[in-house]
């Protein structure tokens, strides 16, 4: 009995060693969930429209302060901008949520290995 | 019985102070904050006050929460992004304790205030711009400059500009939305168990409808708190990743 503890104990520390460089490689975050990613698409493209519009506005605004009369031409050529930055925007959410769920591979049978 | 499903979220003076023709008033909000970051701070020293080998409860809580934020900052922004870590997780338990100690009955949601996320992430924001100019010099304008040729850049760079100045108002608006809709729905919710319970026969009965669904909100309250001060401090991490290592993105 003596002599196969060690062995014993030898061996549970091989494979808590496995176990944790296991986890050590796998991604700890949560995994994006679908309200998670709605709410994140939404709330990127309806800034960078508000951003863009207030952008316009105030050039607009800054322009007719110096008595240049543009009204509303840079509030519509800032409008279209801020949907492509927020379409950007969204892309770069998307390219982000999709490493994520890359670093999180289904849920596999190798997971029920280690109870 | 009228019942305001907004009223929850009304800032009331507490103790009315008023400087310089400014209200500076402590309210419910400025309240709410001191306790979470009197909690949040206490929690965290009391439970690692022991140092012990093999964690309590409550230290393997505060070890847990260290672990992740640190797991977090390290596969998002790598080695050097650590430098921000007391930032980051300062910020990430300050909004989870407050998304949580707003899901108390009758406490205050200090998220649910745009002037308060607002201004978080606008902290955040000036962060990434200090650490991108102190690193990176007047280089970090390379951030706005994509790769493309010359004739496309008068368009592509007031893109980036929107772009870039799009993120403290998406950050601080989708914590601030969810935060404000979650409350809004379990109140309005509540709102219909009284009114048919005060209606009598068998539409008192009915109340307990709207009464499981409160519960069910409550739990999907609790997973969006979580999940909010999550993504609200991941997405800090990217943005100093890029303050950090610029063009890494595409």
């Amino acid at each position: 009995m003596a002599a196969q503890e060690p062995e014993n104990l030898r061996e549970l520390g091989e494979r808590l060693d496995e176990v944790q460089q296991r986890n050590a490689k796998r991604d700890t975050r949560p995994p994006p969930t679908q309200l998670g990613i709605a709410s994140r698409f939404a709330t990127e493209l309806v800034a960078a429209l508000l951003v863009g519009g207030a952008m316009g506005w105030g050039l607009d605004w800054l322009f007719g302060f110096f008595g240049i009369h543009t009204r509303p031409l840079f509030i519509v050529v800032f409008f279209v901008l801020g949907a492509a930055a927020g379409i950007r925007n969204v892309m770069r959410a998307a390219n982000e949520i999709n490493a994520e769920i890359a670093a999180h591979p289904a849920p596999s049978v190798n997971d029920d290995e280690e109870n | 019985m009228a019942m305001n499903p907004m009223e929850q979220f009304a800032i009331k003076p507490i103790v009315p102070l008023h400087i310089g023709g400014y209200d500076v008033s402590f309210t419910n909000q400025s309240l709410l904050m001191v306790i979470v970051a009197v909690a949040a701070s206490a929690f965290l020293t009391l439970a690692m006050s022991k140092r012990s080998l093999v964690p309590s409860r409550s230290q393997s809580m505060a070890e847990m929460s260290y672990e992740f934020v640190a797991n977090m900052i390290q596969t998002s922004t790598g080695e050097d992004g650590l430098r921000f870590f007391p930032f980051v997780f300062t910020l990430f338990i300050f909004v989870l304790c407050s998304n949580f100690f707003g899901m108390i009955p009758g406490s205050f949601t200090v998220t649910s205030q745009i002037a308060v996320t607002f201004a978080l992430a606008s902290l955040v924001i000036l962060t990434v711009i200090v650490t991108g100019f102190a690193k990176h010099g007047i280089g970090f304008l390379k951030l706005f400059v994509p790769h493309a040729p010359l004739p496309l850049l008068f368009l592509l760079v007031p893109i980036e500009v929107i772009s870039f100045l799009t993120r403290p108002i998406s950050l601080s608006v989708r914590l601030f939305a969810n935060m404000l809709a979650g409350h809004t729905m379990l109140a309005v919710f509540a709102g219909f168990v009284v009114l048919l319970g005060s209606a009598g026969g068998v539409l008192s009965v009915l109340s307990i409808a709207p009464m499981a669904l409160i519960v069910a909100i409550m739990l999907l309250e609790l997973l969006v708190a979580f999940l909010q001060a999550y993504v609200f401090a991941i997405l800090t991490c990217i943005y100093l990743n890029e303050a950090l290592h610029l063009h890494d993105h595409h």
